[in-house]
């Protein structure tokens, strides 16, 4: 009964929280896992206390992973996923009608007054149009960017992240020197969206473009060529 | 034909996962990527260094479906256990300390915030979340190091300067108290 490792219930009371977190180390531990060998009691107040540390990592926040995060998930753990969603030809559709707006604009007219209107005065000359197509970080597309370098300038893009949640994104632009401006947020629906905005730098003096979530994270972006 | 993937219980995809059923697989992944990569990076800090610890986690979740009890508590409580137990053990391999004392306060609100989506999408944490913004500052802070990112009791007090005793019974005495919340809320959803 008096061994000098012998450790009473009431012992094992003080120890039992660290225990039950993993957090108790060397000789205190060992004494802990011979008391609980014999100690029906003990182990049900462990098991309590183990479930409450399991709860607990509930309550931490949740976060977006990086783009293409579920496509390498699900490449390690070797299983094929179907490359093309149910309602993808309406996304290209949709993206297709985005570009026809900016190609209308160019050529003398806006195509998507209702959803996209843009400023009253709009130049409806000759103006340069510049594209580039957004990638997530596992270099998946995900929708194009278009810059209109008219007057006023403006930002058009059609967004397919593949994600299944509807979240809202930040848009950002990168100009030479590696500023970063942010342009405005939007709405992705089950991961799509198509948005346009007046932008404030010339198309020439932009380099990137990315879509960002509330948090920062980069979920897709677009790489432009200088000098152009 | 059924119902979608995505409105299946969790016991259901986890199944799917173990027998490596392809929109069963996906779909879990989609409902528990979120939870998984926030523990790993709310440990680790380093979200390169998070996503290998959560890509493992659903590496281990789909080697190992088939041993999850549903007694043992929720499939989102399991999943965060496996990549909670990996992000310590990555963090333990490091040198440098564990937790900078000053994201604590930060990491607390979160934790015990209660934005509507919790109240949608995850209640049954409700009453040890209150308990937790309960706890006396000390306790929670202790509860944090030690449940959280792993510290020893030792290394909680060098971190907040109080005698190993005192950062012990802070530990004992705040998980007693979350211990209680959690045993009450049990007991309420049966």
């Amino acid at each position: 009964m008096s061994e000098p490792d012998h450790m009473s219930c009431d012992d094992f009371g003080g120890a039992a929280a660290e225990f039950s977190l993993g957090v108790l180390t060397g000789r205190e531990r060992a004494r802990a896992v011979a008391h609980l060998d014999d100690c029906e009691s003990c182990r049900e107040h462990v098991r309590q206390l183990s479930l409450t540390g399991e709860e607990m990592l509930a309550l931490l926040p949740a976060r977006e992973p990086p783009a293409g995060f579920e496509s390498r998930v699900m490449d390690r753990i070797g299983v094929a996923v179907k490359p093309e969603r149910p309602n993808w030809s309406r996304r290209m559709l949709t993206l297709a009608a985005v570009a026809l707006a900016v190609v209308a604009c160019v050529v003398g007219g806006w195509g998507l007054r209702g959803a996209m209107a843009p400023p009253s005065g709009v130049s409806t000359a000759q103006a340069p149009l510049r594209e580039a197509a957004l990638l997530t970080a596992a270099h998946r597309p995900a929708g194009k960017v278009y810059l209109y370098d008219g007057n006023p300038h403006w930002l058009y893009m059609g967004v397919d992240t593949h994600a299944s949640s509807s979240d809202t994104v930040v848009c950002q632009l990168v100009v030479r020197g590696g500023r970063v401006i942010v342009i405005g947020s939007f709405r992705l629906d089950g991961g799509y969206g198509a948005w346009g905005s007046p932008d404030p730098v010339a198309a020439s003096d932009v380099t990137g473009a990315r879509i960002t979530a509330m948090d920062g994270t980069v979920l897709a972006s677009a790489s432009f060529p200088t000098g152009s | 034909m059924g119902i979608p993937a995505d409105r299946l219980p969790d016991e259901t995809l986890l199944a799917g996962l173990g027998t490596g059923d392809a929109d069963l697989s996906l779909a879990f992944v989609r409902r528990f990527q979120r939870v998984v990569f926030g523990v790993a990076v709310t440990v680790l800090g380093d979200p390169a260094t998070a996503e290998d610890v959560a890509q493992q986690t659903f590496e281990r979740a789909w080697k190992h479906a088939q041993t999850y009890d549903t007694r043992r508590g929720s499939v989102r409580a399991w999943l965060s256990t496996i990549a909670h137990n990996l992000a310590v053990d990555v963090l333990r391999a490091r040198t440098s300390a564990p937790v900078d004392p000053q994201e604590l306060p930060a990491l607390l609100t979160a934790m015990t915030d209660t934005p509507e989506r919790y109240a949608v999408a995850h209640d049954n944490a409700a009453g040890l979340r209150r308990a937790l913004a309960a706890l006396p500052a000390g306790q929670a802070r202790a509860v944090a190091m030690a449940g959280i990112y792993g510290m020893t009791g030792r290394q909680i007090a060098e971190a907040e300067g109080v005698p190993l005793g005192t950062a012990k019974t802070r530990i004992r005495d705040g998980m007693e108290k979350l211990r209680s919340a959690y045993l009450r809320e049990d007991v309420d959803d049966e």
